[in-house]
């Protein structure tokens, strides 16, 4: 499967999901204008890569899925996008992967701090939080 | 009314909103901020409050042509360690019932109400074809840490002039 590579824009952050290596990035800045337009292809991807794991057992089979999240900022509709993607990867725990997700905030940062410590508990699944 | 008292204004804009102004504007509150040198959460309390209170103007904005009285308003001031911001748009009156109930009910719930409506609204809800998840308020009242003033003025029977002041306090640790 191709990686999927968005390039960063003013409103949009850089998404680079690489399933050979099994990870999984997105940084810097959301607010698209068209947020639907904008997350719907991530998550459509998502789904694809799913259904290659799951249901054609390739090498990615029991993989370490890294996803890094290192935002600066994101507006309330990405979050609800970022918590849809983050869900995706949630499904790969069933079926024996194990999933990292690093959420990065800058230093002294306590709301992107506090979002992703919100978006924790909403999965029910614990993050690693790690300062820049 | 809401009260507009002497303080020193950071930034206004009066007109109709393009998504690129909302830019120009948050990018003139950065300037300031940085130049001010307060600490990063009070930079993003104060971002966030402004980017959900514009993209609401601009998704929400039922501009009335013929009245140059009512164009949308937003401006930021900074007083006495708070910084205050206001942002006003004329809508539809049949906004104004659903609109207010979402406020008073942001306004009554403490921080830790607001953390769970915000979770049970991003966990249930769908995003709506402008792009908006139901979020924005619930945000506003969560970053700000104060109950978000607001007032309907009627313009006539079919709109009114929608105006919310946000308050947050410089003092954050």
């Amino acid at each position: 499967m191709e990686t999927l590579y968005i390039e960063p824009t003013e409103f949009t952050p850089k998404v680079i999901f690489d399933p050979e290596n099994s990870t999984f990035d997105i940084s810097g800045f959301s607010r698209p204008e068209n947020v639907i337009g904008f997350y719907k292809p991530i998550l459509k991807w998502m789904e694809d890569y799913n259904d290659i794991v799951l249901s054609n057992n390739t090498q990615f089979e029991k993989s370490i899925l890294t996803v890094n999240i290192k935002m600066t900022y994101f507006n309330s509709a990405s979050s609800k996008f970022l918590l849809d993607i983050l869900l995706e990867f949630m499904k790969f725990l069933s079926k024996g992967n194990k999933v990292e997700i690093n959420w990065y905030y800058e230093e002294g940062d306590d709301e992107i701090l506090e979002s992703g410590e919100e978006i924790s508990d909403m999965l029910g699944y614990q993050f690693n939080f790690i300062p820049f | 009314m809401l009260k507009v008292s002497e303080r020193n204004n950071i930034l206004t804009h009066i007109g109709q909103l393009s998504y690129e102004e909302i830019g120009f504007l948050l990018n003139r509150m950065s300037a300031y901020i940085d130049k001010q040198g307060f600490n990063i959460t009070v930079k993003k309390k104060i971002y966030a409050a402004m980017v959900e209170s514009l993209e609401n103007i601009y998704k929400h904005q039922d501009i009335i042509q013929t009245d140059p009285e009512h164009l949308p308003r937003f401006s930021l001031f900074i007083e006495d360690q708070i910084i205050s911001l206001f942002a006003s748009n004329s809508l539809r009156v049949e906004k104004i019932s659903p609109l207010m109930q979402k406020l008073d009910k942001v306004n009554a719930l403490d921080r830790h109400g607001l953390k769970d409506l915000y979770k049970f609204t991003i966990l249930s809800g769908n995003v709506s074809p402008k792009g908006g998840a139901g979020l924005g308020i619930i945000n506003i009242a969560k970053v700000s840490e104060n109950k978000i003033n607001y007032t309907f003025e009627k313009i006539n029977d079919k709109f009114s002039y929608f105006t919310i002041n946000v308050l947050i306090s410089l003092n954050v640790k």
